[in-house]
């Protein structure tokens, strides 16, 4: 694999944009995600969203193993069924949030708060500090990063009960 | 490990040899038939295959690898109530024998992560964990790997191992320094240690108290004289007296009252008197504190708190914490004392009244509280949205010449009214709810005025009361009022002042990660000399920064350090310096351990003149004395000269005696990095660090700088971390690191023959240079380039 440094010239400004003409991914043998770009194969790849928030089927940056950029997908929609199918469920996997389904309470305590929840139907209790920075709305979707960083996510906030919303409501700045 | 006596009285969950199970797990793991016999190494996840949430144990011995998911549900026993009882269901295992080539690796996500199981080329999916876990799932990563390959376990050191604790109460992670999680900690030791800080004024709080205590008699006493006396035995009817009786016992009343009145005033004087010189001393007393502690602590402690949030310590949390304790205790003690007095008097004027007095007024309370619950939750969306538009306004100010060079003022204007509608919302929202709640709180002491008004006068009419004991018995009723409402609020300033002093504690609290040794080594006739090896270091788990790194640098040798950004160059200047401890491996300085050095050999041995520059406030010279504070203006003007200083010093207003730094006369980049050259060189150490002290300066500035510093270089070790690598011409070595590592070591001629990352680095930046007409061929880069050529 050539060098980053190597790279560094006005052409490679110009993003590469990956379709489905010049690449195609595929679930190697080992169990990960592998694609074959220009004709080259790679075994494994990490896909990630440019902007994980505001538009999560499109820019997706795509890197091999040791993270050089191999080039862009700019929507998903453009790969077909079954190709959007391993691109999704790679996405899943490297942006998963345990989905939380229930408040049960929100309690504040010296300028913590203790929020108990229920996830996929288990009981789950954590800790937020800084509640307007670690409770972030984007479009329905409500992500809470809790004091260790891990992130837990409401998919959709009107589809929650009216009670587990009203506990929430007055947080959400 | 199985006695039954010591396992009952064992906290949750007990460190077991290097394991992290508790008794109760051990032995439910062993109930599924699993050995836990000769761990090697443990750790716990939080997920299943699945990625939902369960309890998973993880370890290794000499035979096999073992899994186990299942449920920790913990309990609290009735007969002891500080005991917590898990109970563990394990509902799948599996085991894999260290027969076979495994290998484990784990993948780090955006919020999780996944631990695989590898063979053959294979992988196999073992467990999720949430991104909290992932230094535990690096650590069994790092010690099964190296047992598999060496038959050594790469374990962590017992420190590392002692960084988690867990909560006396319901077992959740906490630090090892606390027995209780954040949710369980008890704010009754927070008051305890507040109230220590008075512990010197012991005196000055008695007499405070008696002095309040005396208040409150007179305020409770008051009534009897101004009204019942007034009514009862001056203005009454049935009083006998003669018209000149009555004016002479009304004078004597009124004097009466007002003796008494100004008597209350005096004492009230007095007691703000003392408490004015008392309170100030105890603020100040926190406040060395905190700043005696915050001195203590290591860089890293810093890194990971902002510098905002610090300052907010210093001064805001002081500050709370005396607010409560001038405003609020007092007022608390003054309050209860008023309601307890207040409630006596009613007792004994009318028992009947007062009884029902006593069954509607938690109404009236009830109400107070709920209202302050209510509006808790919207003062604090309103302290939110306040917070915001400062901090945007504070944005706006420091980036106005962005906002301008790019047009954008209409924008932001959009921005900050955003933020601002936001801001009135909530204060209209607020302030329309209090103009709801405060009328029914109100009304509701209305009717019970008017009942008792109502039950009085019938009272007064059967004469079974007289009329002063019953308006003064509507004035102690009114007195009332104003202690429930601040007890319904106290409670929430006092969880404020506790939330302070928490955030104070904290950091009094909190243990400095770099110590010095007890009979630390004082380096005498120190030389220079550094051995670094097998170093690894990482800010935080699971991310390494340095990785086995090796270089050695003899005494007088200039190294330059060249890398890509993020390659860790800088990590190593701190580390040499002792910012921060290695995770392995280790730093010697003439064939002694960094962390053998006393702290003063170390600071006055090493220099560091780094890329982010701090000027303190105060003058040009104290600057530049800041490390030799009794160094003579003739070692002040040499020191700048050498470090190109002293011309553009003697340009400033006041020459050496400018105020600079926060509230001072403003200074370049170039400026403040010449002047941290010129401290440096006043502390005159024996191994000086240059992190990219140049890079903010024109060239010819530039040059000068490298000439001086050339000449300091005699008889001292240089470290110099550079991006143009030209200024690195005159190192002795070159060392190039990439990503942690050190790929490349040697002179500037043997690197440029190498054709390796140096020589790419070096043709990229002399052919960027000659593409922008700053270099001509003939330059020196074209010589070397010639030279590699040969």
């Amino acid at each position: 694999m050539s060098n980053t440094m190597d790279k560094i010239s006005p052409e490679t400004l110009k993003a590469e944009y990956l379709t489905p003409e010049n690449c195609e991914f595929f679930k190697s043998e080992t169990g990960f995600t592998g694609a074959k770009i220009n004709g080259v194969l790679h075994n494994r790849i990490i896909l990630k969203r440019a902007m994980p928030f505001a538009s999560p089927s499109d820019y997706i940056c795509i890197t091999d193993a040791e993270k050089n950029e191999l080039g862009i997908i700019e929507h998903i929609s453009d790969f077909g069924d079954k190709q959007i199918k391993i691109i999704n469920s790679e996405l899943e996997l490297r942006y998963f949030c345990p989905v939380i389904t229930e408040i049960s309470s929100i309690k504040e305590k010296m300028g913590q708060f203790y929020f108990d929840v229920t996830v996929k139907g288990k009981k789950k209790s954590f800790t937020v500090k800084d509640i307007s920075k670690n409770i972030r709305m984007h479009g329905e979707n409500i992500d809470i990063t809790d004091v260790d960083g891990n992130r837990y996510r409401i998919t959709d906030f009107s589809a929650i009960s009216g009670k587990s919303r009203r506990k929430l409501e007055p947080y959400i700045y | 490990m199985k006695n039954k006596h010591k396992q009952n009285k064992q906290p949750f969950p007990p460190p077991v040899g290097k394991d992290k199970f508790s008794n109760e797990e051990i032995k439910a793991l062993q109930n599924a038939g699993l050995n836990t016999d000769g761990i090697i190494y443990s750790c716990k996840g939080d997920m299943d295959g699945d990625m939902n949430f369960c309890d998973a144990w993880i370890w290794f011995n000499s035979e096999k690898l073992y899994i186990a998911f299942g449920s920790v549900e913990i309990k609290q026993t009735k007969n002891q109530k500080k005991r917590i009882e898990p109970k563990i269901e394990i509902t799948e295992t599996a085991e894999f024998s260290l027969t076979e080539a495994y290998k484990l690796s784990y993948d780090r996500f955006v919020s999780t992560g996944r631990l695989y199981i590898e063979k053959d080329g294979k992988i196999k999916f073992a467990l999720g964990f949430s991104i909290s876990k992932i230094g535990g799932i690096d650590n069994l990563s790092k010690a099964f790997n190296s047992y598999i390959q060496t038959g050594t376990a790469e374990i962590p050191s017992e420190e590392e191992e002692k960084k988690e604790g867990h909560c006396k109460k319901c077992g959740a992670p906490c630090p090892p320094d606390k027995e209780f999680c954040r949710k369980h900690n008890k704010n009754s030791k927070t008051a305890v240690r507040l109230f220590s800080f008075f512990g010197g004024y012991i005196p000055q709080i008695i007499v405070i108290l008696l002095v309040m205590l005396s208040g409150s008699a007179i305020s409770v006493f008051m009534p009897q004289l101004s009204t019942r006396r007034l009514f009862d035995n001056v203005l009454s009817e049935n009083s006998g007296f003669t018209p000149e009786e009555m004016m002479k016992a009304l004078v004597v009343l009124v004097l009466s009252i007002f003796g008494i009145k100004l008597l209350n005033t005096v004492l009230t004087s007095f007691r703000q008197y003392i408490q004015g010189s008392l309170m100030p001393s105890v603020v100040y007393d926190i406040k060395v504190k905190i700043f005696k502690a915050m001195q203590r602590l290591s860089v890293g402690f810093y890194s990971s708190k902002q510098t905002g949030s610090l300052m907010e310590r210093v001064m805001r949390d002081a500050n709370n914490i005396y607010w409560f304790f001038v405003d609020g205790v007092p007022g608390l003690i003054i309050e209860i004392a008023t309601v307890i007095g207040v409630m006596t008097a009613m007792f004994i004027m009318s028992p009947r009244l007062s009884f029902l007095v006593l069954f509607l007024l938690p109404i009236v309370f009830i109400l107070l509280y709920l209202g302050e619950k209510l509006f808790r939750t919207m003062h604090h969306r309103v302290w939110i949205y306040n917070s915001k538009l400062s901090s945007l306004v504070s944005d706006n100010v420091n980036g106005q010449r962005e906002i301008k060079a790019f047009a954008k003022e209409d924008d932001e204007y959009e921005r900050l009214s955003k933020v601002s509608k936001g801001f009135r919302d909530a204060e209209l929202k607020l302030a329309l709810t209090e103009a709801t709640v405060f009328p029914i709180a109100e009304i509701t002491v209305i009717i019970l005025t008017a009942v008792v008004l109502g039950m009085g006068g019938v009272m007064v009419a059967k004469g079974q009361m007289t009329t002063g004991t019953l308006l003064s018995y509507i004035v102690y009723l009114e007195m009332l009022r104003e202690p429930f409402d601040f007890l319904s609020w106290v409670s929430n300033w006092w969880s404020r002042c506790a939330d302070s002093a928490q955030r104070v504690f904290e950091i009094v609290d909190s243990n400095a990660e770099i110590t010095e040794k007890e009979n630390a080594v004082e380096l005498k006739d120190f030389k220079g000399n550094i051995e670094i090896s097998k170093l690894d270091f990482e800010y935080e788990p699971a991310r390494p920064i340095i990785k086995d790194f090796n270089l050695k640098i003899n005494a007088g040798q200039m190294l330059g350090i060249v890398g890509k950004t993020g390659a860790g160059k800088s990590t190593i200047a701190n580390l040499i310096a002792r910012l921060y401890d290695p995770k392995k491996g280790f730093i010697k300085l003439d064939g002694v351990d960094l962390k053998d050095i006393s702290f003063n050999s170390l600071r006055s041995n090493i220099g560091i003149v780094s890329q982010d520059i701090y000027i303190f406030m105060g003058t040009v010279a104290d600057n530049i004395r800041y490390a030799k504070p009794d160094a003579s203006m003739d070692e002040v003007i040499a020191a700048a000269k050498a470090a190109s200083a002293h011309d553009f010093i003697m340009k400033l207003p006041d020459a050496y005696e400018t105020y600079i730094g926060a509230s001072g006369q403003k200074l370049s980049g170039g400026e403040k990095q010449r002047i941290s050259i010129a401290r440096t060189i006043m502390q005159n150490p024996k191994i000086l660090i240059l992190d990219e002290a140049t890079a903010a300066m024109d060239t010819e500035t530039e040059r000068n700088i490298q000439n001086s510093l050339t000449r300091l270089k005699a008889g001292r070790t240089t470290l110099a971390i550079a991006h143009r690598l030209s200024t690195l011409r005159d190192a002795d070595f070159l060392a190039v690191i990439n990503e942690g590592t050190l790929v490349e070591y040697g002179t500037f001629t043997d690197l440029i023959k190498q054709k390796g990352e140096f020589y790419k680095q070096y043709k990229l930046q002399s052919e960027a240079l000659k593409a922008a007409g700053i270099l001509d061929d003939g330059g020196s880069s074209n010589q070397n380039d010639e030279e590699s050529e040969e």
